[in-house]
């Protein structure tokens, strides 16, 4: 058995996170399974996994956890049911997990990453006709954990799919997402906020197609980078041939604030229909200083200025959040991070 | 009034290339295939110093144990680089032409059918032409005006024997030897290309340009270019393809390099439009091209502007290397791909100096069931503070069954730096299509005219005598693509 090559910087889509430096393959190959603890309201099943699991796509590492994990959590939420799941990762680990919201049905799906070492976790995650799913996720930092987590979704007719991503930083955390929208109407609508200070990464990688007609994605990634971290977005936009009435909306921003810190973006589009409306903005930049100097001008101390602008740049991102109690929990620890990096 | 010329012209020619033809003239040509006999015939046959062979053959070397890119999102069937020929030389060219006079007929009877008779351009236009054909220069015109300004003006095989200094020391300065497969390939076996010189303080008096030609079936063309703004120079530099019909592909990786000093400036305009394949998609030549300028100078500036019609596959990625604190860089591009042509084209923006700017605005348009690419980086070095960069990606599609891709990459390391991206990608409006027709105007005019107005930000940029002739060929390129 040859040993396991890890994803590097020579690897297109791992062009700026490089787990070869990160992690030994060694540590990656002796890690055990994840375990989760799990709380669940609402119409919401869990049990173990399935043994035939649906065939959605993956990334390098997500098939490496699915074929390394030897068990993981199913939540399962019936037709037209609603409920709540809260996952939490106890023990890091290659780890599995299978969601799976069936017609009609609506969960609203909160989950805090791992601690420890090295977590990698490929989620499967299938959505029925016109049904919904919240998903929110939250990954403190932790300049020590490497840690991935790679997502496949599928969407039926008329499913939609909402979820948010906050990351404060780790030595390698990716945050890597397959969605296909595989039925008319479904649509997906992400956004982010990493915040990074120290030595923090933060790597958010996106792959929507639009498999079939007169579906919509939008994206909203909003990315601080001080000290000397490294904020990174990739995001890929795939209209398939034929998928007329594809709708995809697509922006990623940059705050950089350290005087070694990168940011590094990485918006593309593959486009294989005409009749589409397809548009990405990107942009990298430090606080506009003329609103700095409005505000000043006004009486407002310069600390202060940069702390209420930073909370400007990021806050269209996080009221994508839904969820009013949520998105407070969401937007202390936004405002912590914040005061940590200006600190 | 473009569109119905032009149907005129191709009803004539019988065909939808318009430029499809082959001169027949007796070639001398290299052996076939490519071992470091065939460098040093070529070199021999350049008459070039020892340095310049082993310069070439350290290049070659490098190639035999280089990979072929497959990073780009071009499809094609493997090359067999021992079943072409590297060099091919009109025979009549062994003493080289003292004047026009002294030219092969065939070979102006081929620019006048081409639209650039020779005389009218040196007379009306003011531009000086430094006519390619295939491999060796057969025609340099207003060397004399140049000389009175001091700019050197020549064939880049006279430039290695009578600027051997200047060549030595920019000569794979921006686009080192080994830089990649095909420049590698290309410094190895180059046959000709143009140099230009342009001393301190001067502004080129006129626009220079060459026409490259691809013409003996089977051979690949290597054009070398290697431009240097000294400190404080000017010079515009228009480079135009044209090639005649043929099914087998062929290959042409050509290596462009710009050096711009201290407050220099150098403005490098393309249009090309080299056999673009059938409408089934046969044949076609295949551009594989390194283009790169280095801003080495404080206050230097680069502008790239190119118009790309033709070619079954474009690989090209005019760059910039902002070096000197204050240097500009832009990228003005239209690429149009039509039937099965696969392009895959943008530029790389290096800010390295402080205060370095940069624009780049890309035009991609699809119809048939070709494939159109825009990838491009803008990277920010550490040092680079208050680096700026607009970009501006824009692609239209006609038709279902076409691509169009974007691929750009963002890298800053500078907190000053401020980088602006945005995209979009859209067919053309059904409504401008309807007005046009309600008012008249046919189809396939209407098309041109609405892509025009997509292009225009890009057309702008072209020297005029070349604008008008863009404008036409954006016509020419889409005819038939709607309806």
């Amino acid at each position: 058995m040859s040993a396991l090559v890890l994803p590097n910087r020579r690897v297109e889509d791992w062009k700026y996170s490089d787990l070869r430096n990160a992690i030994e393959p060694a540590a990656v190959e002796s890690a055990p399974t994840a375990e989760w603890r799990v709380d669940v309201s609402g119409a919401v099943e869990q049990s173990p996994l399935p043994e035939i699991m649906p065939h959605g796509r993956h990334g390098e590492m997500g098939v490496v956890a699915a074929a390394r994990a030897t068990s993981g959590v199913f939540l399962h939420i019936g037709k037209g049911e609603r409920g709540t799941a809260h996952l939490e990762l106890v023990t890091a680990g290659h780890g599995r997990t299978l969601i799976v919201v069936e017609d009609g049905a609506m969960l609203t799906l909160r989950e805090a990453a791992a601690f420890g070492d090295f977590a990698n976790i490929a989620f499967d995650v299938v959505l029925g006709v016109n049904a919904q799913l919240d998903h929110i996720r939250e990954a403190a930092a932790h300049n020590d954990a490497v840690r991935v987590s790679d997502y496949s979704i599928r969407l039926a007719q008329g499913a939609a799919y909402r979820a948010h991503f906050a990351d404060f930083g780790a030595k390698l955390s990716r945050t890597e997402l397959h969605i296909a929208l595989e039925g008319e109407g479904a649509e997906a609508h992400l956004s982010g906020v990493s915040v990074l200070g120290d030595t923090g990464h933060a790597d958010v990688t996106t792959h929507i197609t639009h498999a079939v007609g007169n579906t919509q994605s939008t994206q909203l990634f909003k990315l601080i980078a001080g000290g000397k971290s490294r904020g990174v977005y990739q995001g890929k936009i795939s209209v398939a041939e034929g998928a007329n009435g594809s709708d995809s909306r697509q922006t990623a921003k940059g705050l950089l604030l350290g005087e070694r810190a990168e940011i590094d973006l990485k918006p593309e589009l593959e486009i294989l229909a005409d009749d589409v409306q397809c548009a990405h903005g990107a942009a990298v930049g430090d606080l506009d200083p003329e609103s700095l100097f409005y505000l000043r001008s006004r009486g407002v101390p310069e600390s202060e200025a940069r702390a209420l602008l930073m909370r400007a740049f990021l806050e269209d991102a996080v009221a994508e959040i839904a969820d009013e109690t949520i998105r407070a929990d969401v937007w202390s620890r936004v405002e912590a991070a914040l005061a940590e990096l200006s600190a | 009034m473009a569109a119905v010329e032009t149907r005129e012209q191709v009803a004539a020619l019988g065909e939808n290339y318009k430029y499809g033809f082959v001169t027949d003239i007796e070639m001398e040509r290299a052996p076939k295939g490519l071992s470091e006999g065939t460098v040093r015939y070529i070199s021999a046959k350049k008459g070039e110093p020892e340095w310049m062979l082993e310069w070439r053959l350290g290049a070659y070397r490098r190639w035999r144990q280089m990979r072929e890119p497959n990073w780009a999102r071009v499809h094609y069937e493997p090359i067999d680089y021992e079943n072409a020929y590297y060099y091919a030389a009109p025979k009549s060219s062994g003493d080289g032409p003292k004047s026009l006079d002294e030219i092969d007929p065939k070979l102006i009877e081929t620019y006048n059918k081409l639209g650039i008779p020779l005389h009218e351009q040196m007379l009306l236009a003011g531009v000086a032409v430094d006519a390619v054909f295939d491999s060796v220069s057969v025609a340099t015109t207003f060397k004399a005006k140049l000389s009175e300004a001091g700019v050197i003006f020549c064939p880049i095989s006279e430039a290695i024997r009578d600027y051997p200094e200047l060549v030595k020391q920019y000569l794979g300065s921006v686009v080192p030897v080994t830089d990649n497969f095909f420049a590698t390939l290309n410094s190895a076996v180059f046959s000709d290309g143009s140099f230009v010189y342009v001393p301190k303080g001067v502004r080129c008096p006129m626009e220079l340009s060459t026409y490259f030609r691809i013409n003996a079936q089977g051979t690949g063309q290597f054009e070398r270019t290697l431009i240097i703004a000294d400190e404080g120079a000017y010079v515009s530099y228009l480079e135009g393809c044209t090639a005649p019909k043929r099914d087998e592909n062929q290959l042409h990786a050509a290596v462009v390099e710009l050096v711009a000093l201290e407050g220099a400036e150098i403005k490098y305009s393309t249009v090309q439009n080299w056999y673009p394949g059938d409408e089934q998609g046969k044949g076609g030549i295949y551009n594989f091209v390194t283009k790169r300028g280095d801003c080495r100078g404080a206050r230097s500036k680069i502008s790239w502007t190119q118009v790309e019609t033709g070619s079954a596959i474009t690989w090209k990625y005019p760059s910039c290397i902002l070096r000197g604190d204050d240097s500009v860089g832009e990228f003005y591009s239209i690429a149009i791909a039509n039937h099965f042509q696969q392009a895959d084209t943008g530029t790389k923006m290096h800010h390295l100096g402080k205060n370095t700017r940069s624009r780049i605005i890309s035009k991609g348009i699809s119809a048939g069931r070709a494939q159109n690419t825009y990838r491009g980086l803008v990277s920010v070095h550490p040092r680079s503070s208050n680096a700026r960069n607009y970009t501006q990606c824009d692609s239209l599609l006609i038709g279902g069954k076409c691509g169009a891709h974007t691929v750009p990459y963002i890298e800053s390391r500078n907190r000053s730096a401020r980088i602006e991206h945005e995209a979009t990608t859209s067919k053309i409006a059904e409504d401008q299509l309807f007005y046009c027709l309600s008012r008249g105007i046919p189809q396939d005019e209407a098309v041109s005219l609405i892509v025009n107005g997509f292009c225009r930000e890009v057309l702008q940029q072209l020297p005029m005598e070349f604008a008008v002739e863009a404008q036409k060929l954006v016509g020419i390129s889409l005819e038939g693509s709607v309806g």
